[in-house]
């Protein structure tokens, strides 16, 4: 009974320093700093402050992407027996919508917000996808490929912003999210649906580098105009969609979020776990000679 | 210690009990269909904000860890020299081989593109960073091996040792003859996959509260995962093989209930470490937040602290009683505990919650029926357990 509880105290000593390298790898995820997004990357930005909510760029989304309309059941002005199936007036973003134009309103002040998957440069849906099944693109899209998707949903629960929405009242569902127009070519032409349309050009599409660059001038030009802060550039580890507003971001519905990927924490303790698989391989054998030597002394009662 | 041999127990295969669970299974076969034909938005109440429900994290994620007694007894028998546990080998890993199995078919009836399972085959949609990828590769490499040590066992009933010279003789004698290298895949899987399973939350960030988030949430699961193992291995052995008339077994389960109590004052100590560290302290107090998540958490508390008095003292863990019930508190602890990180501390947007609709519950139910049933089964025809 002795030995045995020795060797159990051992054993429970290993577990104990191993478990002292997780927390440290969690640090050195964080403090090795974010992906960079490369100059190839192409993103959006929108400025709050210049849109007039006229969903034009829903519309055009819809188009594009064809998307079935939702129904609303719309009380205007008292007159509530209008005919319900006339306008697409959807709630929030869902497996018909994936571009959306909101409205925040507090008294007096009061702002539009426009959603859509924010193509992360380093994406939580990327990097817990089993099947590579969501693609951080080249040119900085981060896209749903049918084939390789196994319907898990780990997407829609590692996402910071709820984006990736699933078929649930389809016997064999799609993810759907915003493909920054991949699918349906736009993109391929160096254009999206949702700013192409955009009248007051408040939501316009470019290299995420010069985006960053024009978001940080209109921010300097004008402070008073802003919030002082440009929503995208290390929220989440960066995002490829990038906001400015007047109005505090978390009241339009954007999270605070640390400046740092959660991707890059889990990917840190992984990598440094099975790196080379060489931890593994070493556990592996020091269990079979101690299991070799358990059996073969017990071989006579066994 | 005299020495025993496993024996099936035998008796009637259709009894009332079986038979029942028999039923329940086909009320949830009913609603399966449903699920296939219709998707699974028409059985569950998913949503896209919470869209892991029970059959994911009570299926896969707590049932996985609930059978977790054959990658306890593999580590305490054969690493750490315990062979006087050699008797408790045999039902733990059946017992896991058809957990780890449901748990897998949970997941082909959770996954909204089933083909696309087959897609973990398939080099090329592999997804080396991916926490799933990596459990799942697991779980099923797991299941490999756990049929391989239950092999013997079943195969037993097909020879004699008087006359070994039959096929199944033969394979029996080369799979005890490799047996320390499967029991190394035995035990190394499972800590792979079991603090896996933890891992999964790490990406899902602030999205799960302080109370449950930490960068030790995987190691927290594979403490806890080891606990909830012994709590099987006392009750599925108070159950099956009990009469207390056996001091030895007793005296063995008091052992382990000895065993469980130190891994889970090790992860309650941790537990508490973390949530002062990520200040979560409050949130334990905060019983107006609107979530449930204050009383889940001293719910799952006092499943721990109430199952470690059942088994703290050495009369108690002398006690069936005391370890029966301590066993099972433990590992009900063990699964809010789960459920906590995944469900109730899981708030991916203000005002969403979840809770399982009939069907899915039914179904979840009915699979559990099936395999205990299938357990009972192979316990009276194959020679599994060992008792006086």
């Amino acid at each position: 009974m002795k030995t045995k509880r020795r060797s159990f105290l051992k054993g429970l000593l290993g577990v104990g320093a191993g478990a002292a390298v997780v927390p440290m790898v969690a640090n050195t995820a964080t403090a090795s700093g974010n992906k960079e997004p490369s100059d190839n990357h192409m993103g959006m930005f929108y400025d709050a402050t210049l849109c007039i909510g006229c969903k034009a760029c829903e519309v055009a989304c819809k188009k594009a992407n064809d998307l079935k309309p939702e129904y609303g059941n719309y009380d205007i002005g008292g007159i509530n027996n209008l005919d319900s199936t006339i306008w697409d007036a959807p709630g929030d973003l869902s497996v018909n919508t994936i571009n959306i134009i909101k409205l925040y309103q507090e008294g007096e002040t009061h702002s539009f917000i426009k959603k859509q998957c924010m193509h992360c440069v380093d994406a939580n849906c990327v990097s817990g996808c089993p099947t590579t099944a969501l693609i951080k693109q080249d040119n900085g899209a981060v896209t749903w490929e049918e084939d390789a998707c196994v319907g898990c949903r780990y997407c829609q629960m590692d996402c910071p912003f709820n984006i990736p929405k699933f078929e649930f009242n389809h016997y064999y569902g799609k993810i759907v999210k915003c493909q920054l127009c991949a699918d349906n070519g736009l993109l391929d032409k160096n254009r999206t649906a949702c700013t192409d349309v955009c009248p007051s050009k408040a939501v316009i599409f470019g290299k995420l580098k010069d985006l960053k660059a024009e978001a940080h001038h209109r921010l300097a030009a004008d402070p008073a105009r802003y919030n002082g802060q440009v929503y995208g550039d290390t929220e989440g580890g960066g995002l490829g969609v990038i906001y400015l507003s007047k109005v505090p971001f978390e009241k339009l519905g954007l999270p605070k979020l640390k400046n740092f990927s959660y991707a890059a924490v889990s990917e840190g303790v992984q990598h440094t776990l099975y790196k080379g698989m060489i931890a593994p391989i070493v556990a592996y054998a020091v269990i079979v000679f101690a299991a070799f030597k358990t059996l073969s002394k017990n071989k006579e009662n066994h | 210690m005299e020495h025993l041999d496993p024996k099936p127990t035998g008796g009637k295969i259709f009894t009332p009990p079986i038979l029942g669970m028999l039923l329940v299974f086909a009320v949830c076969a009913y609603f399966l269909i449903l699920r296939y034909a219709n998707g699974i938005g028409t059985v569950t109440n998913l949503t896209d904000h919470m869209s892991w429900g029970i059959w994911k994290v009570i299926g896969v994620i707590v049932g996985a860890a609930l059978v977790c007694g054959g990658y306890a007894c593999a580590f305490t028998v054969y690493v750490f020299n315990g062979w006087k546990y050699h008797r408790f080998v045999r039902p733990a890993i059946l017992l896991s081989l058809l957990g780890y199995s449901f748990a897998g078919l949970s997941l082909a009836y959770d996954v909204g593109r089933y083909w696309g399972l087959f897609n973990f085959f398939i080099p090329k949609y592999w997804q080396g960073n991916s926490v799933l990828f990596e459990v799942a590769i697991c779980v099923m490499s797991y299941i490999l091996i756990l049929s391989i040590e239950v092999g013997p066992s079943i195969l037993e009933k097909f020879f004699s040792p008087e006359k070994a010279d039959n096929l199944a003789a033969k394979l029996h004698a080369f799979l005890n003859k490799v047996l320390f290298l499967t029991l190394g895949f035995g035990v190394v899987l499972p800590t792979m996959h079991q603090s896996g399973l933890g891992g999964l939350a790490l990406v899902m960030g602030e999205k799960i509260s302080p109370l449950w988030q930490t960068p030790f949430v995987s190691l927290l699961h594979l403490i806890s995962c080891i606990a909830m193992g012994y709590g099987c291995v006392i009750a599925t052995e108070v159950l099956f093989a009990n009469n207390y008339k056996d001091k030895d077994q007793m005296n063995l389960l008091g052992q382990f209930a000895n065993l469980m109590k130190i891994f889970v004052v090790v992860f309650l100590a941790l537990r508490w470490i973390e949530i002062i560290r990520a200040g979560g302290v409050g949130l334990a107090f905060d019983f107006g937040s609107g979530y449930l998540d204050a009383y889940s958490f001293w719910i799952e508390m006092l499943l721990f602290l109430v199952g470690l008095y059942f088994v703290w003292s050495k009369s108690a863990q002398s006690s069936a009683k005391n370890i029966f019930f301590g066993g099972w508190l433990i590992m009900l602890g063990g699964s809010l505990y789960r459920i906590n990180v995944y469900i109730i501390g899981f708030h991916p947007e203000a005002g969403v919650s979840y809770f399982p609709s009939l069907p899915e519950l039914i179904i979840s139910i009915g699979m559990v029926c099936l395999q205990i049933a299938i357990f009972i089964t192979i316990v009276k025809l194959f020679p599994i357990i060992t008792k006086k």
